[in-house]
């Protein structure tokens, strides 16, 4: 057998793929896997994952302010975190039938041949592959968060923060390398493609049915359309959801003597008798969760001024808040001076007309106005003044 | 240098700068012992999308354009296309919460609605347009063909 015919088919076989990449001319056959479908959505997509970075980092901050900005915390506007971080989640939702539509409009590019043509080529592509990785498990990770669902081995809320810039970061690149096709593809052009139409519409009702059909949890007029959210807001004990209930956080009877200790220039302490006997005062503010959900109702309770007052508190003080749940990330939490001395800011005694239950923290919760719920600490049993 | 070069290579400075600033952080935080857990995940998560997931999505818009596409007309291809999409988005919104749902929990505030009801009366509703919108244009396409 002639060596040389029986191995040139297959050579050239070979050669012909390094030339033309694995797949043939024409694999994709939907028009839609072309630029201008690409800025549509990716505007859309870039505008909903910058919401979710701004609004994360916002929330963040609240969080785990770091030192220069903890005394210029605003507790005003009462509704601003409740805004912020439904719109974080709301953004989130509907990033993922775009992240789907997106990554469906350019996957052939995957395929581009040759796969890399030089350094800045690599660059891009890189930056490609963190920005598609770092988008996908942020979706991932927050959509699961929303339902306290936790099946990985990293810990949630910092590995969700890391993610974040990562993402940004690789839209920022990725904008950048392919400056001068969205530009070219920026505006219209006529006529228009019949199956874009069509495409975008479909991405279009696609964003909006999930949008509806969860954005309840948060929006009041949405109630009646919500089927898919993890909570309901007038769904709970008093009305009222619960992130951490009292079985969980160890909690289910207070102390038989428990008393609140607030520390300070003057120190005291007060037994419940004595916090019911001062004057109380009932504020409408909402609790607004870090996941998202959102719910108003009537607190009624001691204002936070008047003890701070009585234990002789400088008026720029900050105030640390120690629950007497055993552990937990958020046994401890600390209230920004504007948030201390804002009279809207209780330790409240009561929720709807009611006492506290436990799951609601009895016998004393702090419920302050612009704030994730998770600091709005449960089962106080000290104030101490910073 | 012209303003649009300057701010491209900005953009991009930007979210190299980004990036790095993530990076630096994933790896140093002390509450994420293990990094590489984290890497695991993100390329898992990309290789289930873009190996399995993305080639099943093609094979269905393959189908659709064989068998479905050339016996309807351009607005049933559309209201097809934006019924298929808007139950694909919904599975992946409402079907995680389904599934958890179905788990026992301990805090009976969180996931209070019958998600799998919901979801699947959802399905039903866009499948029910669906083969309307089908039906009604094989029809018409018949009809104007038998005149
Ligand atoms: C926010 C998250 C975004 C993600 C995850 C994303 C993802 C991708 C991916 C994976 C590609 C293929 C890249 C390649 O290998 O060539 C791509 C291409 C592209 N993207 Fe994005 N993108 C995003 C945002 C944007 C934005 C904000 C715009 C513009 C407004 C945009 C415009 C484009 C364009 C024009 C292409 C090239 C399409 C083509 O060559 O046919 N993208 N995108």
């Amino acid at each position: 057998m002639d060596l040389k015919t029986s191995r040139t088919p297959r050579a050239a076989r070979l050669q012909a793929l390094l030339r033309r990449g694995p797949l043939p001319e024409g694999a994709f056959r939907s028009p839609l896997h072309e630029p201008r479908t690409a800025v549509v959505i990716g505007r859309w997509l870039g505008a909903a994952l910058l919401i979710c970075f701004a609004t994360g980092l916002f929330s963040h901050v609240l969080q785990d302010p770091p030192s220069w900005l903890r005394d210029h915390l605003p507790s005003r506007p009462v509704d601003g975190y409740r805004v912020t971080q439904g719109l974080h989640v709301i953004s989130g939702i509907a990033a993922v039938p775009l992240l789907g539509a997106k990554l469906w409009t350019v996957y052939p590019r995957l395929f581009e041949w040759p796969p890399v043509r030089g350094v800045r080529h690599a660059l891009e592509r890189v930056g490609i592959a963190v920005l598609v990785a770092a988008l996908l498990l942020e979706l991932f990770t927050g959509l699961l968060n929303t339902l306290q669902w936790y099946p990985w081995p990293f810990p949630f809320r910092q590995t969700h923060f890391w993610l974040g810039w990562l993402a940004t970061g690789g839209l920022l690149v990725h904008v950048a390398a392919k400056a001068p096709l969205i530009a070219e593809h920026w505006r219209r052009v006529r006529p228009a493609l019949v199956e874009r139409r069509g495409f975008l519409t479909a991405v279009a009702v696609s964003v909006g049915a999930v949008t509806l059909t969860t954005a309840g949890q948060t929006v009041p007029g949405l109630r009646r359309l919500d089927l898919f959210a993890p909570r309901r807001p007038d769904l709970g004990p008093l009305g009222l959801p619960i992130n951490r209930t009292a079985a969980q956080a160890g909690t289910t009877t207070a102390p038989a003597d428990w008393q609140l200790v607030v520390d300070g220039p003057r120190a005291y302490r007060l037994t419940l008798a004595d916090l019911r006997a001062m004057a109380q005062v009932t504020v409408r503010l909402p609790i607004a969760c870090v996941e998202g959900w959102s719910a108003d109702a009537h607190w009624t309770g001691v204002r936070v001024r008047d003890l701070l007052d009585r234990a002789g508190a400088p008026p720029g003080a900050r105030v640390r808040v120690t629950s007497f749940e055993a552990d937990g990330p958020y046994a401890v939490s600390e209230l920004p001076a504007d948030h201390a001395r804002d009279p809207l800011t209780l330790l409240a005694l009561r929720v709807n007309g009611e006492e506290l239950t436990a799951d609601h923290g009895f016998p004393a919760r702090i419920i302050a106005p612009n704030r994730p719920g998770v600091l709005q600490t449960k089962w106080v049993a000290r104030l101490e003044v910073l | 240098m012209r303003a649009g070069t300057v701010l491209r290579a900005a953009t991009a400075l930007g979210g190299a700068a980004l990036i790095g600033y993530g990076l630096y952080g994933l790896l140093h935080d002390h509450y994420i012992t293990d990094p590489l857990d984290v890497l695991g995940w993100a390329a898992g998560g990309l290789v289930l999308h873009d190996g399995i997931w993305l080639p099943l999505v093609c094979l269905a818009t393959v189908l659709f354009a064989r068998l479905v596409a050339p016996r309807v007309g351009t607005l049933a291809r559309s209201v097809l296309t934006v019924l298929a999409v808007t139950a694909l988005a919904l599975t992946a919104v409402a079907l995680p919460a389904a599934l958890r749902a179905g788990t026992p929990r301990v805090n009976a505030t969180v996931l209070p609605l019958p998600y799998l009801r919901n979801y699947l009366l959802a399905l039903a509703a866009l499948a029910g347009l669906a083969v309307a919108t089908a039906g009604w244009a094989v029809l018409a396409r018949r009809r104007a063909g038998r005149r």
